[in-house]
């Protein structure tokens, strides 16, 4: 033993600065390289120290952990020269007995830096120095260290060098960029708390800090990703900032610059992670719903309710409460009726998607009978008679059997609001649709509530309402005024069945429509409690036949038969200017595959946000001017009619509805950012610009 | 309720561990060990002194650059000589570098010529753990009330280079003169550097 010892001091003392024999074997073989076959001046390129280590043996990452020390490069640059900073690949973690944890390298590693040569130097070649250092341990420690050079001509061009080794170990560098993935750090009293979240693969997260020289970082260990994220503790006394590389694990192995002192959200709201619970997605459920109330696809039926709340605020207090629960009601029913078709449909094995209804153009030309005679009945052609209560309407609604339309004109406000998908409720759906049928109940129970919640407040504190004007003869103008946003919102739906169906669809399903106004004015004028008997037979006779006409002939015959667009050659986007392409996924890859980069814009022509962004954020002269400044290839995903690819897309976001904006920078085909879904010109502008 | 059960355990995994480790303002773990020449020692019977512990391999090139330079047998002297107790512990494991007998221990004191008060014998690592001490030279300081006043490093420039001494900043030092003069530690613990102690797998 002692004989050993005394043996090994005497190679230390002999040559303490030569690449160091330890029973006779060289346990690491130092080389230099450069990716470049010659210097071009001015032009960086990467130099490389190259360690070679004997199997068992390993060398140390920039903190070496526990114990040993960092390996030095040692550059020694002709002057004019510049060395970037050191990058180190991903080291890994050594566990030796005593909790003693290191960091280090096994077999081969490559240290690289970018050296920058003069603008203009003389000499016909340069010779690259380095006096790289180490300590390469096994069971025990030995220092080393050598002298190298490195002897490149210059030239005005050259080609590249040890391309495989440094794509090897370029591709083991941490990254500088924010990490696809949510990082979001936490003082605790040990040190700080690492949250992940939105990571898109299973896997293991590790954390391997930098050196700190008053605050020794504790010792880490990889954790499980669950559900997207992961939560590392790291134990730091005092938490002083702390930095160091994040690192992914799933097959492969890929690391992040982070820094305690920068918190990075996900871009998305999709965050598939954050382990919100199921309260959480409830209450956001439940602002999304109250938000719905804004959008502009319910706007006119909010008039319309509020109108029915003014003539009401004459009634009785109970009155009032009980129509603004109708109200409630028939939102719960709709939502409640759309969640057990699409658990029905879930289970069915369908793919089914937010806002799907509107791919339908039957559902949509349904629709647009229900607004017209809605319409119609404003305008004040008849009156809806509901059972039981012959005369009245729901223009009467203060009346006890105006409860019924209470609850209709619930309905159909949430009809309206379907398509369009509120920021929140993108998320509370995209949660809803991978869950069980009970949360999926839940979910939309919340955001029917959230949606009834002001009207149900209103109608139990009318006291507000008496801020609103008095009864009176202007309401009757005003209900007939409110019927021309229906009419709006009819041509709408015109429009759509148009982009789907074609010009033909549209004039049938107006034919359609004509003859059942004609059926409902029949109705009104003919059918009322005063008519003689012989004018109800006529008009009921002219009733059948106009529904026949209508709905059996043009709709039944015409309009079934009005053939499909095809999604391809569809312009469906009135675009101005911007040269868009047709999305799918095959010439999206081929694109990224070429390095370009690409805006995808996912659409519909049902979806009124989508028109509104595409108007004033995209297709406008600045961001048009921009896209081509930049070579960025904007990418129209259109899903007026049911695309499986476009929502197989969507699902890989976690999104079941448009606006859906993605934008792939150069070189980052894996790493796209998601935009908001309510742009502006500055949001689409500034996400393009800040991309290197 | 998962939840909560795991994060109980986790807590409590932390307090266990920060009650393990020693902390500097914190009492020192007392321990009783033997010398290289069969005597034990007591921490806690040195109270009333400044007390030094330095985790010792003679095969690590750290140790051999402090030694080599003579470093560490001056910092001895300095201090035992101020009334200082110093014990070197070697924690190595039996077969395992830096591992010595105990007439093999004093041998190589001799040889190199430490002024330590006693080289301590830790084969089976238990105070070495007990200190959390991770390298050699692995540096504690202990005042004489019995609170560990400084951990970590020798010195500021981690290096196997013994011309680095030189340029270096002795922590040890600095911490023994600042509590000699009745000053508050102003690094009380640093990032230690050197070869891993040698416990036993």
């Amino acid at each position: 033993m002692r004989l050993l010892l005394v043996a090994l001091l005497a190679v230390f003392a002999a040559q303490p600065a030569e690449a160091q024999l330890y029973q006779g074997q060289k346990l690491v073989e130092a080389n230099l390289v450069a990716d470049t076959s010659a210097i071009v001046p001015g032009k960086p390129f990467r130099l490389g120290l190259h360690l070679k280590i004997t199997p068992g043996w390993h060398v140390y990452w920039q903190n070496p952990g526990d114990s040993g020390i960092a390996t030095q490069a040692g550059w020694d640059l002709p002057d004019g020269f510049s060395a970037g900073t050191l990058q180190w690949p991903l080291p890994r973690r050594i566990a030796e007995p005593g909790d003693i944890d290191v960091y280090a390298y096994k077999n081969e590693t490559l240290l690289i830096a970018e050296i920058t040569p003069p603008e203009i130097f003389g000499a016909e070649s340069v010779k690259l120095r380095a006096r790289p250092s180490w300590l390469v341990c096994e069971q025990i420690c030995i220092p080393g260290s050598t002298e190298l050079e490195l002897v490149l001509p210059v030239a005005q061009t050259a080609s590249p060098a040890h391309a495989d080794l440094f794509a090897k170990f370029a591709a083991e560098l941490p990254r500088t960029s924010p990490p696809p993935f949510g990082v979001h750090w936490t003082r605790t009293a040990t040190g700080w708390n690492l949250s992940l979240a939105g990571i898109e693969a299973a896997g293991q997260a590790d954390f391997y800090p930098y050196a700190n020289e008053k605050a020794p970082v504790g010792h880490m260990a990889p954790v499980q990703i669950a559900g997207g994220g992961a939560d590392l503790a790291v134990p730091v006394e005092g938490s002083p900032e702390v930095g160091g590389v994040v690192i992914v694990e799933n097959g492969a192995r890929r690391g992040w610059i982070v820094s305690s002192k920068q918190n990075t959200e996900l871009a998305a709201p999709a965050k598939k992670s954050a382990p919100r619970g199921l309260l959480g997605y409830l209450l956001l459920g439940l602002v999304g719903g109250f938000i719905l109330n804004l959008m502009p696809c319910v706007l006119p039926v909010i008039s319309l309710k509020i109108f029915g709340f003014m003539r009401q605020a004459g009634d009785s207090r109970a009155q009032i409460l009980q129509h603004g629960l109708a109200f409630a009601a028939g939102i719960f029913v709709w939502f409640l009726g759309l969640a057990a078709v699409i658990v029905a449909l879930k289970s069915a094995g369908h793919e089914v998607t937010w806002a799907f209804q509107f791919q339908n153009p039957w559902f949509n030309f349904v629709i647009g009978a229900v607004i017209f005679i809605f319409a119609l009945n404003l305008f004040g052609v008849f009156e809806i008679v509901l059972p039981g209560r012959a005369t009245q309407g729901i223009s009467e609604a203060g009346s006890h059997g105006g409860l019924g339309g209470s609850f209709a004109q619930g309905v159909l406000a949430t009809l309206l609001a379907t398509p369009c998908t509120a920021p929140f409720l993108g998320t509370a759906l995209g949660f809803a649709f991978s869950q069980s049928a009970a949360v999926i109940f839940a979910v939309f129970a919340a955001v029917a509530a959230g949606m009834a919640l002001p009207y149900v407040l209103l109608s139990a504190q009318p006291g507000w309402m008496k801020f609103l004007p008095k009864p009176g003869a202007w309401m009757e103008r005003l209900k007939q005024f409110m019927g021309f946003p229906l009419i709006a919102t009819l041509l709408w739906l015109l429009y759509v069945i148009g982009q789907q169906r074609g010009t033909d669809a549209v004039i049938w399903a107006g034919a359609s429509y004509l003859f059942v106004g004609l059926a409902a004015w029949l109705y009104g004028a003919f059918l009322g409690p005063l008519s003689s008997a012989r004018a109800k037979t006529l008009a009921t006779t002219g009733i059948a036949i106009s529904l026949f006409l209508g709905l059996g002939y043009f709709a039944g015959n015409l309009f079934a038969r009005s053939a499909a667009a095809s999604p391809g050659k569809k312009s469906s986007t009135p675009t101005e200017g911007m040269p868009w392409v047709p999305y799918s996924e095959a010439e999206l890859q081929r694109l990224l595959a070429e390095g370009r980069s690409v805006f995808v814009d996912f659409t519909a022509d049902w979806c009124i946000t989508c028109k509104f962004n595409m108007r004033t954020a995209i297709d406008t002269p600045a961001v048009r001017a921009a896209f081509a400044k930049l070579g960025i290839v904007p990418m129209l995903a259109d899903w007026t009619n049911s695309n499986p690819e476009i929502t197989r897309k969507l699902a890989q976001f976690e999104r079941v509805g448009v606006p859906f904006y993605l934008f792939y920078p150069p070189g980052r085909a894996n790493d796209p950012v998601v935009l908001p879904e309510l742009l502006t010109e500055q949001i689409v502008l500034r996400t393009i610009d800040a991309q290197p | 309720m998962k939840t909560i059960a795991k994060s109980a355990v986790v807590l409590l995994s932390i307090i266990g561990t920060a009650l393990a480790a020693p902390q500097t303002g914190q009492p020192a773990p007392d321990f009783t060990l033997t010398d290289s020449n069969g005597k034990s020692h007591k921490l806690s019977d040195f109270k009333g002194k400044f007390v030094v512990l330095e985790w010792l391999n003679h095969g690590c090139p750290f140790v051999v650059k402090h030694y080599g330079s003579d470093n560490m047998q001056k910092l001895q002297k300095e201090f035992t000589g101020k009334d200082v107790v110093w014990l070197s512990i070697a924690s190595s494991a039996p077969g395992k570098q830096g591992h010595m007998a105990p007439a093999e221990t004093n041998m190589a004191k001799e040889e190199k010529g430490s002024a330590a008060t006693a080289v301590l014998l830790d084969a089976d690592g238990t105070v070495g753990r007990l200190y959390d001490a991770k390298v050699t030279p692995h540096m504690f300081v202990i005042n004489p009330e019995g609170t560990l006043i400084y951990m970590g490093a020798i010195d500021s420039v981690k290096s196997p280079d013994p011309a680095d001494v030189a340029n270096a900043k002795n922590y040890v030092k600095q911490a023994l003169d600042e509590a000699m003069a009745g000053k508050p530690v102003s690094e009380p613990t640093t990032t230690p550097y050197g070869c891993g102690v040698k416990y036993a797998n």
